[in-house]
């Protein structure tokens, strides 16, 4: 059997609640701020709650990156697209990479969705005077973001967008990887975009599972998520084609893996097994042991059920070690994005092997005795920056993903 | 060597009925089943639209799906068990089987639960968000049939829904491949489901992609014919079962047909919600991938197209097609359209790939008259054909997307 | 004329909301437990019920409330719906 390519990251991109682009994210997640707040993506005032983590108007340097996209997930994914490919040096390339040269592995759960609402809210809403208007409903799929990115790079190559809730993205970096080991594509741009939306606000706010303040994951005091938006996308090709053409690797996707609880609709299995499977596949996928991994991207959403499930989880594959293990969740600062969650939580966690850092989550204890992780909280905390780091996404409806990635030595210092 | 990935079970159901067999009659006739007339009491349809689409009506599903299980499901929810159940069966494995608990899960849809989606909207528009229904948003999102599938039938591999319109069919049995191949699941469910509503359909319409009343009076697809003006909406779902090739013959199944290559592609001239106009990138796209999987055009002798009867998507597929046998110096051996018996959406093209390359008689082309020049390309016209031995499964999506598979007879 | 009682409204409301197609009504005893039990009904059941009894009976059910004692089996719900009633009254009467 040959051996097998190691799969590196080339450029990353990123658009949130902290700003458009990379070191804006950095920046808010190694202060361990957030950005959830009151928002006017829509008028809450009839929700259950009242903040989000809205992205703020891009700035006129990066407002032509969005292009001329149909929906704001389109534009947040195209600009981060934008900026990962410059990093990695590929945006001209990638039109002339024929066949299935380049791909597109998206995750999204709301695509167009807050665009279509205007025309459902004029269908379905009050009969007014106002005219339908079927564009709003071009991006509606959510495989809006993925093509949109598609098309503004001339992608050939397979693209496919993955809705498993938010397990989504990290699915998706899952198949990415696959598709670069089998030679399918050379360069794979994995991610993933959403948008606030009325369905998802009133959708989690019916499940009375979102905080009326911002998320505190794993303390004894949270009572739910936070909704967030944005898009992240990670460049990946093997080692091999990085080298070939002197790119210079930020770090590398050691594995993925996937399972579900088959447990129920919405609440995740408390014994965490389905967690444990997923975790457990994705380390053995990247060839790594339970104790070689040096920090945990969590889920982390702040609800009791996932942070109890987590923990059980943790508990179970890292055993004694799991209480000291640092563990940070990016949904405390940006909060959940849905489908594209795993995205933004790759490119975070990019980010703190590049730094050498683990960011810390926001706010601060007291830990919920029941689940007690070992939270960065305060200033990030020192990891090499060889390190493996775990991240973790599981979803509604029972599907869980967990990516393994490594750090990269010679990236050590200063961001791109 | 890796042992290859084959199907061996299939549980499909539409407005043909429900299961192979009936399938299989519609394909062997090339009749499609009768067309139900779409509710337009709410108003939201253009008056000289599209009326009919192929909806599975009041069949009784609850022997595949108990009244109990459905009491909160959507139908893609329903229908995709109800599939899943009878591909289960057709496999000849039993739900206690404890393969189960390695068996991934891989669903297509391109809408999803349009139903309780607009229901949903529907309340927080009109009552307010306080009134938002936690049934319907837990069943109104893309992964609500995987889900439900994964859940009653406790498949505990990893669970994938694809969301890539009308290519999402075979992108999905591709990525079912890919987990069995690459031994993260023993087993994989793959399929489609799609419900269509009447607001679904009539916002379809407005986008002009539906078959409307021709001179004929009827409103019918014909794929690839110079008159063709839409496609006809369709509801169902298809489910597949695959594992590998040894571990079916281990257990003693015969498999359906195995699957020697899958891939996509994307045309990036294509506008939002269109169909671009850069067949000769997505023909090149499809034939370096089957040359990839070592196997040559000349190979082919069936191509199960996805052709629907769009104007643009039809001349897209197959100009692609042309494109590619042109570049591999052969000629394009029978293109078959299975959609014009079966509508578009729902998994209908699925089932028909797998049924043709395992031995099903086919039919004629339902509602093709006239040669299109631009094509150059007739449809299957029903005349005695070999059984197949290597069949290519295409579809275009709106969009950009194009996505393929190689299906090889099993002797 | 004759009331429906609340417990009835209840009954009807818990077969209509949660479609409990084919139970009667009636045949909910007010003892046995509802989430659990017989009925198959669960957490998201529950929360479907909360948004049913806030619009229905013009109530609000505060969150740490649902799927508790109060939603043990009829009797406990029916108490606890004829509280939050008199609670929104009183609230009402003091603007």
């Amino acid at each position: 059997m040959s051996p097998r390519d190691t799969i590196v990251v080339t450029g990353i991109g990123a658009v949130s609640g902290f700003g458009w682009g990379t070191a804006a994210l950095w920046q808010g997640l190694s202060a361990g701020r957030h950005a959830i707040r009151d928002f006017d993506r829509f008028d809450h005032r009839r929700h259950r709650t009242h903040v989000a983590a809205q992205v703020p108007a891009p700035p006129d340097t990066v407002a032509d990156a969005a292009g001329d996209t149909a929906s704001l997930a389109d534009a947040f994914a195209v600009a981060a697209a934008d900026e990962a490919l410059r990093q990695a040096g590929l945006r001209r390339a990638i039109p002339g990479l024929r066949g299935a040269g380049a791909g597109v592995f998206f995750g999204s759960s709301t695509g167009g969705m807050f665009e279509s609402e205007g025309f459902f809210e004029a269908l379905l809403g009050e009969r007014g005077s106002r005219r339908l208007r079927l564009h709003e409903l071009l991006s509606q799929p959510p495989s809006g973001p993925g093509d949109a990115v598609a098309r503004a790079f001339g992608v050939r190559g397979p693209v496919q967008t993955i809705s498993s809730a938010c397990a989504s993205a990290t699915l998706a970096i899952g198949i990415a990887l696959e598709s670069l080991r089998e030679g399918e594509t050379e360069v794979a741009l994995a991610g993933g975009s959403d948008s606030l939306c009325r369905l998802t606000f009133a959708g989690f706010n019916s499940l009375r599972s979102v905080d009326a303040g911002p998320c505190r994951p794993f303390r004894h005091l949270r009572e739910g998520l936070s909704l967030g938006e944005g898009g992240a996308v990670l460049v990946l090709e093997t080692l091999a084609h990085a080298e070939a053409r002197g790119a210079r690797p930020l770090a590398i996707v050691a594995g993925a893996g996937g399972s579900c609880d088959a447990h129920h609709m919405t609440a995740p299995d408390p014994s965490g097994v389905g967690v444990v499977r997923a975790i457990r596949a994705a380390l053995a996928d990247a060839e790594v042991e339970a104790d070689a991994v040096s920090f945990v991207n969590a889920h982390g959403t702040g609800t009791p059920l996932n942070d109890a499930a987590e923990w059980a989880a943790l508990s179970e594959v890292f055993g004694a070690r799991a209480g000291q293990i640092p563990v940070t969740s990016t949904k405390g600062n940006l909060g959940h994005f849905l489908g594209s969650a795993g995205a933004i939580e790759a490119v975070a966690t990019v980010l703190c092997l590049e730094h050498g850092a683990v960011h810390p989550t926001p706010g601060d204890g007291p830990i919920d005795p029941a689940s007690p992780v070992d939270l960065v909280l305060g200033a990030p905390r020192a990891v090499p920056t060889d390190a493996v780091a775990l991240s973790t996404n599981f979803a509604f409806g029972g599907s869980n993903a967990a990516a393994v990635f490594r750090g990269w030595p010679q990236a050590a210092g200063s961001p791109a | 060597m890796r042992s290859a990935v084959v199907i061996t079970g299939l549980g499909t159901l539409g407005a043909f009925g429900v299961g192979r067999e009936a399938l299989s009659q519609v394909l062997a006739s090339g009749q499609p089943p009768r067309l139900t007339t779409i509710d337009r009491a709410a108003g939201f349809h253009r008056p000289s639209g599209s009326r009919g689409a192929f909806l599975l009506g009041s069949r009784d599903l609850s022997a595949l799906v108990s009244p109990a299980t459905a009491r909160r499901m959507g139908a893609p929810s329903r229908m995709a068990l109800a599939a899943a159940r009878l591909a289960v069966s057709d496999a000849g494995i039993l739900e206690t089987d404890p393969a189960f608990a390695e068996t991934a899960v891989v669903i297509s849809t391109a809408f999803g639960p349009a139903l309780f989606t607009e229901r949903l909207l529907s309340s927080i528009f009109k009552e307010g968000p306080e009134t938002a229904s936690p049934a319907l948003f837990t069943e109104s999102v893309a992964s609500a049939a995987a889900s439900q599938v994964a859940l009653n039938l406790k498949a505990r591999g990893p669970s994938l829904t694809v969301t890539q319109r009308e290519a999402g069919d075979w992108i999905a049995l591709g990525e079912g491949a890919r987990l069995v191949r690459t031994g993260r699941a023993r087993r994989a469910l793959v399929g489609s489901v799609e419900e269509m509503t009447p607001l679904l359909h009539a916002i379809l319409d407005r986008f002009h992609t539906l078959a409307t009343a021709d001179e004929s009076g009827e409103e019918v697809a014909r794929p690839l014919d110079r008159d063709r003006r839409g496609v006809v909406a369709a509801e169902g779902s298809t489910l597949l079962v695959l594992e590998s090739e040894s571990e079916a013959a281990a257990r003693g199944a015969k498999p359906l047909c195995r699957i020697v290559a899958t891939g996509a592609g994307f045309d990036p001239t294509a506008p939002d919600n269109g169909f671009g106009a850069d067949p000769e990138g997505l023909g090149e796209t499809l034939r370096r991938g089957i040359e990839r999987s070592g196997r040559r055009l000349h190979e082919i002798d069936l191509i199960a197209s996805g052709a629907a009867g769009s104007i643009a998507g039809d001349r897209l597929e197959v100009l692609a097609l042309a494109t590619a046998w042109r570049a591999a110096e052969a000629s394009l051996p029978v293109l078959w359209a299975p959609k014009s018996a079966l509508g578009e959406w729902g998994g209908g093209h699925l089932a028909a790939a797998v049924l043709a390359v395992s031995g099903a008689a086919l039919g004629p082309t339902h509602g093709y008259r006239t040669l299109d020049p631009e094509l150059g390309v007739a449809p299957y016209d029903g005349r005695p054909l070999a059984a197949p031995k290597l069949c290519l499964a295409t579809s275009v999506a709106a969009g950009g997307s194009m996505s393929w598979s190689l299906l090889e007879a099993v002797i | 004329m004759t009331e429906v009682s609340t417990q009835d409204r209840l009954r009807e409301l818990l077969v209509k909301s949660l479609h409990l197609d084919g139970l009667d009504p009636s045949s909910i005893s007010e003892d046995e437990p509802l989430f659990g039990g017989g009925l198959g009904l669960d957490s998201v059941d529950a929360l479907e019920l909360v948004v049913s009894l806030e619009r229905d009976f013009g109530i609000t059910v505060p969150s740490e409330d649902v799927g508790r004692d109060a939603f043990a089996n009829l009797k406990n719900l029916t108490a606890f719906v004829e509280l939050r009633q008199a609670d929104a009254r009183r609230t009402r009467s003091a603007r």
